[in-house]
C-alpha cells in the first residue's frame, strides 16, 4: 500500500474561495447533465472499417506512416521496417501482447541482422532509460486508438515504461484493429467509469498523435523536437 | 520574470511595437495561419457553437463550485501518494517549491511551459536558492538563452523573433554554427536539451487541466518536453493556477478538444499526457515524488465579481490570434506576460489599475475576441466593464474626458441641449473647415485630424432639412 | 407600414444626405416614415467609455422618444446594436427593463428591416461602378446582420461587387478609441484602406457612419481615388 501524501493550507484557502463566492463551503456537488453533448455525434455509427479509413486519412495530416497487416504477417512487417529504417537498437515493452501476436522471436530474428533488441526490464531502472535514450526505435502496442485524431493511447504499467514511446528517434505503435474507437470521448468515458468503480487510473496515460513537433520558430512546422522524429503505426487485424 | 514586463510607459511600449516592422510581419502572418487553422478545425466539427456552449457550461459550473472540486482534487492526489500545497501568494508558492528542491538536494531543474510559474517569478526564486533552471519548451528556451527576453504570446512565446534572430542568439550564446533553417535550429535544441533532461533531478510543469475525480494532471503539448520532464527526473512539481481544473475525465476531454482546435487548429496536439501521482510500485520510470502547488495569487478576488468568467479561460490564445490591436502593437506592448484581449481583461485584475489601466482602452470593442473564444467568455464586455470601474470607482479617467462626458450626457439626455449643441457645431468648427473637410481640428478632434480628415458639420442638420422637406410637401 | 427613423447624431450633424436617402428609400418601399424630433443619441460614446450612469440618461430619453413607434429603423448597425443592448443594460431595473426590451424588440438596422421585415431583396436601385462592402464589427458580430446588405447590393443594377480581402478586420474606429489610441487606430485604418485598394473597387460601401467617417477620412487624407458611400445612398440611387 502506498503512502498517503499531505495537503497543506487547504482549509483556509478553500474557505476563502467559498467566502468570495458568497456562500458556505460545499462538500458535495452533483455534476449536472450538460445541455449540449456534441462530442458523441462525431463519427457516430461508423463501422470498424470506416474508422480505419478515418485513421489512415488523419495519419497523413500528422506526418505519420501507417501500414495494415494481419497477425501472421506482423512479425515479418516489423522486421522489414526495422531494416528499412536502418535501425541498430530497438526497445520494446514487456507486454504479453508481443507473444500473442507472434513477436516473441523478434530479437532472435533480428540478432542475425546485428540489431539489438532490449525488452523493458521491470527490475532495472537506469539501464532502461540509458538504452532508450540512444535507441533507434521504440515499439509498443496501443491500448486504445482514436480514429479522429490519429492517436494511440498508452497506459503505463510495470512492463510498460513511459520512455519507450518517447526517447528513441522512431516510434512504432502496433494498433490491434479492435482497439480503434471514434475519438477521445470514448476513452475518457471508459476511464471515468473505472474511476467511479474505484479502480486505479494508470500513473501515466499518454495520448500520442504522431511524431513530436513544434511551430515555435516563425510558425513553421518542425517535425521532431524532443520526442521521436518519426512515428509509424501498424494496424493489425486481430479478429 | 513576474507578470509585469518592461518598465516603459504604455505609450512608449506601443510605439516601440508599431515601429518593429519584423515583429509585426511575423505576428500578422502567424495570425493568418492561426485563423485558418482554427476555422478549419471548427468547421470540420460542423457544430462548433454547440461545442462552445458545452465548454462554457462546464467552465462556469466548475468555477462556481471551485472549492468543492479543489478539495476533491487534493484528496485524490494525496490518496495516490502525492503532496498538495495551496498557495495564496506567489511568495508562498515559491517558498514551498524552493523547499522541496532543497530537500531533494536538487541542482538542475528542467521545466516545461507554464505561464503561472512566470507569473509568480519562480525561476528567479529557484536561481537565488542556487539552482540551475532550464526551460525546455523550444520557444521558452530561445527566450531564456536570449537573456530572458519576455514572452509575447501565451502559446508561442517567441512569436516576435525571426529565424535569423534565433540563429544569432544561438551563435552568440551557445556557439551554434549552422544555418537559420528551423529544422537545424530545432535539432540543435534537441541535442542540447537532451543532455539536460538526462541529468536533471527536478522536473517542473504547468497544468492545462487537473481532473478532480482522480487527482490527475493533464498536459497538452507538441514537442515532447513535458513528457521528458515527467519521465526522467526523480521529483516532479506541478504548478497550477487554481482555476485550471475540471470535474472528471469526460470534461477534460471536451476542453482539450476545444483547446487544441482553438489554439492551433489541431484535432489533438501530439501529446496529451495525463499523470496521476508519482509512479506506481514496480514501475521503472516516472517520478518517485510528486508535488502539486495550487496558486491563487489574486485570482480569488475575481470570484463573485462581474469578472468571474475570465477565470473560465483555458489559455488557448484564440482571442490574441484574432485581435487587430495585438497584431499591430505586439505582445510586449501590453506590459504583461498575458497580452491581447485576455491579458487586457486579466492583467488589471491581477496587477491592478495603477499598472494596467490603459489596457482596457486599447480595444475598439470589435468583439473579434468574444467571437473566437472557445468557452464563450464575453471579453469585449469585460473590457467595457473595466472602463466603467475605472470611471466610476477609481475616478482615474483623463480629466478632459470626464468633462466632455458630462457635457455629453447633458446634451443627449435633453433634446433642448442637444438642439443647441448640434446647432452650434458648424459655427464652432466652421473656422477649421476647408472644402467641407477639417484637417486640423481643435480639442479632441486634434487627435482625429492628426491622421485623417473630419467632415465639416453641415449648415443645416438632417432634422432641419427634414422639416423643410415636410413643409415643401405640404405635410 | 409606419416606421420611425432613428437617424443617429453623426448623420444628423455630418451626413445629412444619408438621412434623406434613408427617408426616400423607405418611402419608395411603401413605408410611412416619421422622425421623432426629440431624439438625440443612443448613448454609445458615453457607454463605451465607461460612463454608464451618464449614458443611461440618454438611453432613458431615447426609450421615451420611441415609445409610441411600431418599428424603429436606423441606418447604422452600431447604433442599432446599442438599442438592442438596452435591456441588458437596464437588467433588474423595475421601471426601465421592460420598456428597454420593447424598444430593442422593434429596432432594426435599415438593411435588416428591408430584407427581414419588408421581405424585399431588390429595391430597384441603379448605380454604375465597382464597389466593395465593409462589414462593420458591431453590425456583423453583435447584431448578427451579415446577409441582408449583400443581398440588397447584389441586386443593384450596374453595380459590380468585389470581395473585400480580410473583411473581418476592424477598421480601427471604435468610437473614442480613434482619438485616444490614435497611433494604433492609424495602423488599423491603413490596413483597411489597403484592403479596399486591393479589392480593386472604386466605391467603398458601408452601413455604419462611424466606420465610414474613419475610413473615408483616411482615404481623403491619403488622396486615394475611392468614393465612400453609405448603403442607404447606394440603395436610393437611380442612375
Ligand atoms: S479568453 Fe478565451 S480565447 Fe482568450 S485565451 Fe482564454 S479561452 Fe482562449
Amino acid at each position: 500500500m502506498m503512502a498517503v501524501g499531505q495537503a497543506h493550507n487547504r482549509n483556509s484557502f478553500l474557505d476563502n474561495l467559498a467566502k468570495n463566492l458568497g456562500r458556505e463551503r460545499r462538500h458535495h456537488v452533483e455534476k449536472p447533465n450538460w445541455t449540449h453533448q456534441p462530442q458523441w455525434e462525431v463519427l457516430k455509427g461508423a463501422s470498424q472499417d470506416d474508422l480505419v479509413e478515418v485513421l489512415k486519412k488523419q495519419c497523413k495530416l500528422i506526418h505519420t506512416d501507417i501500414h495494415e497487416t494481419v497477425s501472421s504477417e506482423l512479425s515479418t512487417l516489423i522486421t522489414h521496417l526495422i531494416k528499412e529504417y536502418g535501425a541498430k537498437t530497438v526497445v520494446t515493452w514487456d507486454d504479453p501482447r508481443f507473444e500473442e501476436f507472434g513477436l516473441n522471436d523478434l530479437d532472435e530474428e533480428l540478432s542475425n541482422e546485428q540489431v539489438t533488441v532490449h525488452t523493458w526490464d521491470r527490475e532495472g531502472a537506469e539501464e532502461n532509460l540509458a538504452f532508450s535514450a540512444t535507441a533507434d526505435i521504440g515499439i509498443t502496442f496501443s491500448d486504445a486508438t482514436l480514429a479522429e485524431s490519429g492517436t494511440v493511447v498508452l497506459y503505463s504499467d510495470k512492463g510498460k515504461g513511459r520512455a519507450v514511446s518517447l526517447l528513441p528517434a522512431v516510434y512504432l505503435a502496433i494498433i490491434p484493429k479492435s482497439t480503434i474507437v471514434p475519438r477521445m470521448t470514448q476513452v475518457a468515458t471508459e476511464i471515468h467509469r473505472k474511476v467511479e468503480k474505484g479502480d486505479m487510473v494508470p500513473s501515466c496515460v499518454n495520448f500520442i498523435s504522431g511524431p513530436s513537433n513544434s511551430a515555435d520558430i516563425e510558425m513553421n512546422l518542425i517535425v521532431g523536437v524532443h520526442g521521436p522524429v518519426k512515428a509509424t503505426y501498424i494496424i493489425v487485424d486481430d479478429k | 520574470m513576474a507578470m509585469k514586463i518592461g518598465d516603459k510607459p504604455f505609450k512608449e511600449r506601443v510605439s516601440d511595437g508599431i515601429d518593429d516592422k519584423f515583429m509585426r510581419g511575423a505576428v500578422s502572418s502567424a495570425q493568418g495561419r492561426f485563423r485558418s487553422g482554427r476555422l478549419n478545425a471548427a468547421e470540420e466539427l460542423g457544430n462548433w457553437e454547440d461545442w462552445r456552449k458545452l465548454g462554457e457550461e462546464i467552465r462556469s459550473h466548475t468555477i462556481e463550485n471551485l472549492d468543492y472540486y479543489l478539495e476533491l482534487l487534493s484528496e485524490n492526489v494525496t490518496k495516490r501518494g502525492g503532496h498538495v500545497f495551496f498557495a495564496e501568494t506567489a511568495e508562498e508558492a515559491n517558498d514551498y517549491i524552493t523547499n522541496v528542491v532543497k530537500q531533494k538536494n536538487g541542482k538542475k531543474v528542467v521545466k516545461s511551459k507554464s505561464m503561472v510559474t512566470e507569473e509568480i517569478n519562480m525561476n528567479e526564486a529557484l536561481e537565488k536558492a542556487g539552482c540551475e533552471v532550464i526551460e525546455s519548451d523550444l520557444g521558452e528556451w530561445i527566450l531564456q538563452v536570449d537573456d530572458h527576453d519576455p514572452p509575447s504570446h501565451i502559446v508561442t512565446p517567441a512569436l516576435h523573433k525571426n529565424k535569423e534572430q534565433i540563429r544569432d542568439v544561438f551563435r552568440d550564446k551557445l556557439g551554434y554554427d549552422k544555418t537559420e533553417k528551423p529544422e537545424e535550429l530545432a535539432l540543435f535544441a534537441r541535442e542540447k536539451l537532451r543532455e539536460e533532461f538526462l541529468q536533471a533531478d527536478i522536473g517542473i510543469t504547468g497544468c492545462n487541466f487537473a481532473i478532480a475525480e482522480s487527482g490527475t494532471i493533464s498536459l497538452v503539448t507538441n514537442e515532447g518536453n513535458a513528457r521528458m520532464v515527467t519521465t526522467i527526473p526523480k521529483t516532479q512539481i506541478t504548478v497550477m493556477g487554481m482555476e485550471r481544473i475540471v470535474p472528471t475525465w469526460e470534461e477534460m476531454e471536451v476542453l482539450v478538444s476545444l483547446l487544441t482546435r482553438a489554439a492551433v487548429g489541431q484535432k489533438l496536439t501530439s501529446y496529451i499526457t495525463a499523470l496521476t501521482g508519482p509512479k506506481q510500485e514496480g514501475e521503472v520510470d516516472g517520478p518517485e515524488e510528486f508535488h502539486l502547488v495550487v496558486v491563487d495569487n489574486g485570482r480569488s478576488k475575481i470570484l463573485g465579481t462581474a469578472f468571474q468568467s475570465i477565470l473560465h479561460c483555458i489559455r488557448c490564445a484564440a482571442c490574441i490570434n484574432v485581435c487587430p490591436v495585438y497584431r499591430h502593437v505586439g505582445g510586449h506592448s501590453y506590459g504583461s506576460i498575458y497580452p491581447g484581449p485576455v491579458g487586457a481583461v486579466l492583467s488589471p485584475l491581477l496587477g491592478g489599475y495603477e499598472e494596467y489601466k490603459e489596457l482596457p482602452y486599447a480595444s475598439t470593442l470589435c468583439a473579434a475576441c468574444t467571437e473566437a473564444c472557445p468557452v464563450k467568455i464575453p471579453l469585449h464586455e469585460h473590457l467595457l466593464r473595466h472602463r466603467q470601474e475605472i470611471v466610476e470607482k477609481e475616478g482615474k479617467a483623463p480629466v478632459f474626458e470626464n468633462l466632455s462626458m458630462k457635457a455629453f450626457s447633458m446634451g443627449t439626455a435633453s433634446p433642448a441641449m442637444y438642439n443647441i449643441g448640434s446647432k452650434l457645431a458648424p459655427t464652432a468648427l466652421g473656422a477649421f473647415a476647408k472644402d467641407d473637410k477639417i484637417s486640423d481640428g481643435p480639442g479632441p478632434l486634434k487627435n482625429w485630424t492628426e491622421i485623417r480628415d473630419f467632415p465639416a458639420p453641415k449648415k443645416d442638420r438632417f432634422r432641419d432639412l427634414y422639416k423643410k422637406r415636410k413643409k415643401e410637401r405640404g405635410e | 407600414m409606419k416606421v420611425s427613423l432613428f437617424v443617429t447624431c453623426l448623420i444628423d450633424i455630418f451626413q445629412t444626405d444619408v438621412g434623406l436617402d434613408t427617408v426616400e428609400l423607405l418611402e419608395k418601399l411603401g413605408c410611412e416614415v416619421d422622425f421623432p424630433e426629440k431624439q438625440t443619441c443612443c448613448g454609445q460614446p458615453a457607454y463605451n467609455s465607461g460612463y454608464v450612469d451618464k449614458a443611461k440618461e440618454s438611453m432613458k430619453h431615447m426609450i421615451k422618444v420611441f415609445e409610441h413607434s411600431d418599428y424603429v429603423v436606423t441606418p447604422s448597425g452600431s447604433c442599432g446594436t446599442m438599442f438592442r443592448e438596452y435591456p441588458h443594460i437596464f437588467k433588474g431595473d423595475p421601471e426601465w427593463e421592460e420598456r428597454a426590451k420593447k424598444l430593442a424588440d422593434k429596432t432594426y438596422e435599415l438593411t435588416q428591416f428591408i430584407v427581414d421585415v419588408l421581405g424585399v431583396e431588390d429595391v430597384g436601385a441603379k448605380l454604375n461602378g465597382t464597389a466593395t462592402y465593409h462589414t462593420s464589427c458591431h453590425m456583423t458580430r453583435l447584431l448578427g446582420v451579415t446577409e441582408a446588405p449583400m443581398k440588397l447590393l447584389s441586386n443593384v443594377e450596374g453595380l459590380e461587387m468585389k470581395p473585400l480581402p480580410h473583411n473581418y478586420n476592424c477598421c480601427g474606429f471604435g468610437g473614442t478609441f480613434s482619438v485616444k489610441m490614435t497611433s494604433i487606430s492609424e495602423q488599423m485604418v491603413d490596413e483597411k484602406v489597403q484592403s479596399v485598394e486591393d479589392s480593386g473597387a472604386h466605391i467603398l460601401i458601408g452601413a455604419d457612419c462611424g466606420c465610414l467617417m474613419n475610413i473615408g477620412g483616411r482615404i481623403d487624407r491619403k488622396e486615394k481615388p475611392i468614393k465612400v458611400m453609405h448603403i442607404a445612398s447606394v440603395l436610393n440611387s437611380r442612375s
